[in-house]
């Protein structure tokens, strides 16, 4: 395996190949990063320090002001306001989403990242890291009443024999905490957001969730049915991330903290969001920033692609597996709403107007939430049933245009050769609507197959997430962009193909029709 | 056969059909003639319940539409009243997803629930009858206007109706396709048995197959007659003109 890793990557060529299939891919990523000398000096000479950092990650690191609902409140908050003050400028917060902020800093939109962002090896191969603003510990949390008592119960088996189910907020600490102990007992599963983990485990979704303690704290007494289990594990050194030239910055913000911790004022930050505890006694003891175990990103290119190729595999059949399950109910769903408004009695076509409009004017991830969050479907089927439930207003839409660019005459015909109205609908207009919608239909299965993506927010892995999660915790964005966008071609191209095909064998006349049956 | 009373027809605020009494006798071929709009299209499709009316009755074979039945009721009986009266419309509507075969054996084998077999062996005497036997397995848009009429027209006799409505069936067609399709109709007319009502603007084709002619103008029947009187002594002011235009063309 070593020799081959080095063998491939003294090939000159294949790096080569690969630079060529992503240029346009790096130009893009290029533009949005202009060369930047000094990020210290652009943040002097603008008097603004902006910080990435997402909100719907929440308490106590940042989350919208009860007292302004339109700014930010929180202890990371405050502790920038401080960093920026002995800058001589002010700190500004940027919104983003907590796994894709270290992309955001990439692109220059903003200096830093400060957001409970874990001291990790793998982040330090792409970017710069200050000393420790924060040592936290992983809390797991389950329902009042659980059978166990602390983590290591879960390696014991589940008494019903399946796998205990751990929430985690996807990128984590927690994450890999938990990925590294997953496996016969353990079943991880990634949320968007802290605050989803802990309502679904409360809902009785899952057993148990795993956090970094202050959130924990923060949050435990909205989750009256959560307890924390046992005591907390692991530890870990929460820091802020610059971009990798941004060095005099980062200095300059290793500088400043170190003063507010030595003068006491982080803690008083923390003893009031009640975040204080013995552990942070060893921030003072570290002078520096933590250097890296090994600076090095291992695997490059198609060594990195191919170890990761299985899970990779398995998002995709997660995709394939959503599309391929929710568009034939989206049709189906979608032909009966078509008919109903088209043909029923009046009083039935009001109320599937109404859904259409309400199911077309409302977002799939909302949709997804109410199924997930309020109904507490199972991941897979609230996101079968999501969109299918989103797809059938759109393919009602399309049916009921295509059962109206029937010729009126069609429908009479049929009946004035005695037919009921609906075996004409049946022999006569749906086979001439179905050559129609087509077209439309197996554009809207493209799209369908690609907003699977969003399924990501109620907790299904599928290529998007998955790329994001490697991407993330490998450094391999390039590399990972590349073979998601080739796997969705690979499995959307075939799709265009089958509905051309389709096409063909449904339009009208074509020469060597099935005539004597 | 059929017995139309004080038909009423209104699309919102205009009266198509104005108090239409007419009888049309069992085997009676029976033509309506008269200016564009001038209701016959509309009348016609009032017999076999394609279209609903506000006033009046209409009895085909002992079976009676009127105003005062409910909407499942009235299409019972359009239904049972469809399956006995054939019809062939302007544009043809054969269904362009079928070959010639399957567009007759539909109907025989979906509605009267016929072996396929003798469906078949239906299609294909009927198909030879209006001379497009050759074209079985064509589908409607490899066929001319002409030859789709004739279809259309062998299509309505495979329910082996005992009345047939034509809607200006050579509207749609050039002169040469016209003669062939009325050649066709005039057969089944002088072959007998067939009730027939033909709405038309043919008028030396109609004067050739009619027993009875009836003029329609404005929502009524003006003048009723054989042959011979509306085209030798037209006595309503609205027929004159109307041969006056004929004579004209």
């Amino acid at each position: 395996m070593e020799a081959n890793a080095d063998a491939s990557e003294s090939d000159a060529f294949r790096p080569l190949l690969l630079a060529a299939c992503l240029l346009p891919l790096l130009l893009v990523a290029g533009l949005g990063r202009p060369a930047r000398a000094d990020a210290l000096e652009d943040v002097r000479a603008r008097k603004v320090l902006r910080y990435g950092s997402d909100m719907e990650g929440g308490g106590p690191y940042a989350f919208p002001d009860p007292r302004s609902p339109r700014g930010a409140a929180g202890f990371e908050v405050e502790m920038m306001a401080l960093l920026a003050d002995e800058l001589g400028v002010t700190a500004e917060f940027s919104q983003g989403q907590w796994d894709q902020l270290l992309s955001v800093l990439d692109s220059g939109r903003i200096d830093v990242v400060v957001n409970g962002y874990e001291w990790t090896s793998a982040r330090l191969r792409d970017h710069l890291a200050t000393r420790p603003y924060y040592v936290y510990q992983l809390q797991l949390m389950g329902r009042k009443g659980g059978s166990a008592t602390r983590w290591a119960d879960l390696s014991r088996p589940r008494p019903d024999g399946r796998r205990w189910t751990v929430g985690v907020l996807v990128g984590s600490a927690a994450d890999a905490f938990a990925h590294e102990r997953a496996g016969e007992t353990i079943e991880v599963v990634r949320f968007d957001g802290v605050t989803d983990a802990m309502l679904a485990v409360q809902n009785g979704q899952y057993d148990f969730t795993l956090q970094d303690l202050p959130a924990v704290l923060f949050y435990r007494e909205r989750y009256p049915g959560l307890e924390l289990v046992g005591p907390p594990e692991s530890r870990g050194y929460y820091v802020i991330y610059a971009r990798k030239e941004a060095s005099a910055l980062r200095d300059a913000l290793d500088e400043a903290l170190g003063r507010l911790i030595a003068s006491g004022e982080l803690r008083r930050i923390y003893e009031k969001y009640g975040l204080w505890n013995e552990a942070q006694e060893e921030l003072a003891e570290i002078s520096g920033p933590i250097e890296p175990v090994s600076g090095r990103r291992e695997l490059w290119g198609w060594e990195l692609l191919r170890r990761y190729a299985p899970r990779l595999g398995d998002a995709a059949v997660v995709t394939l597996g959503l599309s391929f399950a929710s568009m034939p109910l989206a049709m189906a769903l979608g032909l009966l709403i078509a008919v109903g408004r088209l043909y029923g009695p009046a009083p039935i076509r009001a109320p599937l107007a109404a859904y259409v409009e309400l199911i077309r004017g409302t977002p799939l991830m909302l949709q997804l939430f109410v199924l997930f969050y309020v109904l507490r479907l199972p991941p897979w089927v609230a996101g079968i049933a999501g969109l299918a439930i989103n797809y059938s207003a759109y393919e009602a839409e399309i049916f009921r245009a295509g059962f109206q660019a029937v010729p009126r005459g069609q429908m009479e015909a049929a009946l004035a050769l005695g037919m009921p109205r609906g075996l004409a609908l049946r022999r006569v207009i749906a086979p001439q609507a179905v050559r129609i919608v087509i077209p439309p239909v197996a554009n809207d299965f493209i799209s369908l197959f690609k907003d699977t993506s969003v399924c990501s927010v109620i907790t299904l892995v599928e290529l998007t997430k998955q790329y994001s999660i490697l991407a993330n915790s490998t450094g391999g964005v390039v590399e990972f962009a590349a073979a998601t966008a080739v796997l969705y071609l690979l499995m959307s191209v075939p799709l265009s193909w089958f509905s051309r095909w389709a096409e063909r064998q449904a339009d009208a006349g074509f020469p060597k029709g099935g005539a004597t049956a | 056969m059929i017995e139309v009373r004080g038909l009423v027809k209104r699309f919102g605020p205009v009266e198509v059909l104005r108090g239409v009494n007419l009888n049309v006798g069992e085997g009676e071929v029976a033509t309506l003639i008269g200016p564009s709009g001038g209701g016959k299209s509309t009348f016609l499709r009032c017999l076999n319940g394609l279209e609903e009316f506000q006033g009046g009755s209409v009895t085909i074979g002992g079976l009676g539409l009127d105003v005062h039945q409910r909407p499942a009721d009235r299409e019972r009986v359009a239904r049972a009243i469809r399956q006995r009266v054939g019809m062939v419309f302007q544009t043809f509507n054969l269904f362009p997803h079928q070959t010639v075969l399957q567009n007759l054996i539909e109907a025989p084998v979906q509605v009267l629930g016929l072996p396929r077999g003798e469906a078949e062996e239906r299609a294909r005497t009927l198909l030879d009858r209006v001379g497009m036997l050759h074209r079985l397995d064509a589908y409607p848009r490899q066929l001319s206007g002409g030859q789709q009429q004739r279809v259309a027209i062998a299509r309505a006799l495979a329910m082996e109706p005992r009345v047939m409505l034509f809607d200006e069936p050579t509207s749609a067609l050039d002169p040469r396709m016209t003669a062939e399709v009325l050649s066709v109709i005039a057969d089944l007319a002088g072959g007998g048995g067939w009730t027939m009502v033909i709405a038309t603007h043919a008028m030396s084709f109609a004067r050739r197959v009619s027993d009875v002619i009836h003029v329609f103008d404005a929502g009524r029947i003006v003048e009723s007659g054989s042959p011979h009187q509306i085209f030798e002594e037209p006595g309503h002011e609205a027929t004159r003109g109307l041969l006056a235009e004929v004579h004209a063309a």
